[in-house]
């Protein structure tokens, strides 16, 4: 009965602002009415009439859809990045030594900051939207960080034995491995993002006005 | 060679025909598939074929129901035909000389 006080108006029902904000942000110009009209017309047609209430959930899924689309692949690189330090550190230990910047750290951290803005440069070129580059590279390095968590926490499922133990604990610790960087990458992740989105719609803005 | 999905989104093209814009090819793939598919799914497969050179779009006109959001209509090119025989003509070289369902233990 809920369902049916919705499949009254359904033409007139209307998914999340935000989410549909999110989405046109998130579309090449050239899919923005086309893509967006496409979920509105289903929204309204098919899921309010049968979902009623639960209709926005469907919608604000779709969008989900759209950023895990325009970010995993970052994400995914995010996280081997981090992982592939860690297993470096664990088949190679090296001793950090305090207030002393490690070589790997330093690469680590130069390589995710260069992929952070870049996957924020590149959401900006196709959608010539500074914010779609911003949230795709947070949604980066959130998809990163779940992926270094399940790799540190995999590594150690093979090697724990005290010598490998010992190695982790002098190069960061279990703590910095498993949600010290993890946690880190989102505010690494908005900042360089930011710098990369504001490069990616400068050089969009550019090319327009050369082309 | 093209992968189901990609197979499943051309043929919805052919049975739409003037009438496969996103929304109607999304409906037709998940008829076909009997399962729920995201409309990003279809949407990057209709950009990855039409980069291809396999389908063709235009924009048409928009209705209330989209809020005047215009559609995007799709059409199979010659070499999505091509691509679609070819694809149904390696299957059946695959299963050539036997009977479908197959029987015995799985």
């Amino acid at each position: 009965m809920i369902a049916d006080r919705h499949v009254a108006l359904p033409r007139d029902a209307r998914p999340p602002a935000w989410a549909d904000a999110l989405l046109r942000r998130l579309l090449e110009p050239a899919d923005r009415e086309s893509l967006s009209g496409d979920l509105l017309e289903e929204y309204r047609e098919a899921i309010v009439p049968a979902r009623g209430r639960k209709a926005d959930r469907w919608y604000v899924w779709q969008v989900a859809g759209f950023l895990w689309r325009a970010s995993w692949m970052w994400g995914v690189i995010v996280g081997a990045t981090v992982v592939i330090r860690y297993l470096s550190d664990t088949l190679a230990p090296v001793t950090y030594t305090p207030g002393v910047i490690h070589v790997r750290s330093q690469l680590m951290s130069n390589a995710l900051m260069a992929i952070f803005a870049l996957a924020a440069l590149h959401a900006v070129w196709r959608t010539r939207h500074v914010r779609a580059g911003l949230l795709v590279a947070v949604a980066s390095s959130v998809i990163g960080g779940v992926i270094s968590i399940a790799g540190t926490g995999l590594m150690l499922a093979v090697w724990h034995d005290p010598a490998t133990l010992r190695a982790w604990q002098t190069s960061g610790g279990l703590g910095e491995a498993l949600y010290g960087v993890p946690l880190l990458l989102l505010p690494i992740g908005a900042i360089t993002g930011t710098a990369g989105a504001i490069v990616g719609k400068g050089l969009a803005w550019s090319r327009r006005r050369t082309v | 060679m093209l992968g189901a999905f990609e197979q499943a989104v051309l043929l919805a093209i052919v049975r739409l025909a003037d009438l496969a814009y996103g929304r109607a090819v999304l409906k037709d793939v998940q008829a076909r598939l009997e399962r729920d598919v995201a409309a990003g799914a279809v949407h990057a497969t209709l950009e990855r074929l039409e980069h291809k050179g396999l389908v063709s779009s235009r924009l048409g006109s928009g209705t209330p129901v989209r809020a005047g959001r215009a559609r995007r209509y799709y059409r199979l090119q010659p070499a999505g035909v091509r691509a679609l025989n070819d694809a149904r003509a390696a299957v059946d070289t695959i299963w050539h000389g036997l009977t479908w369902p197959l029987k015995g233990r799985a």
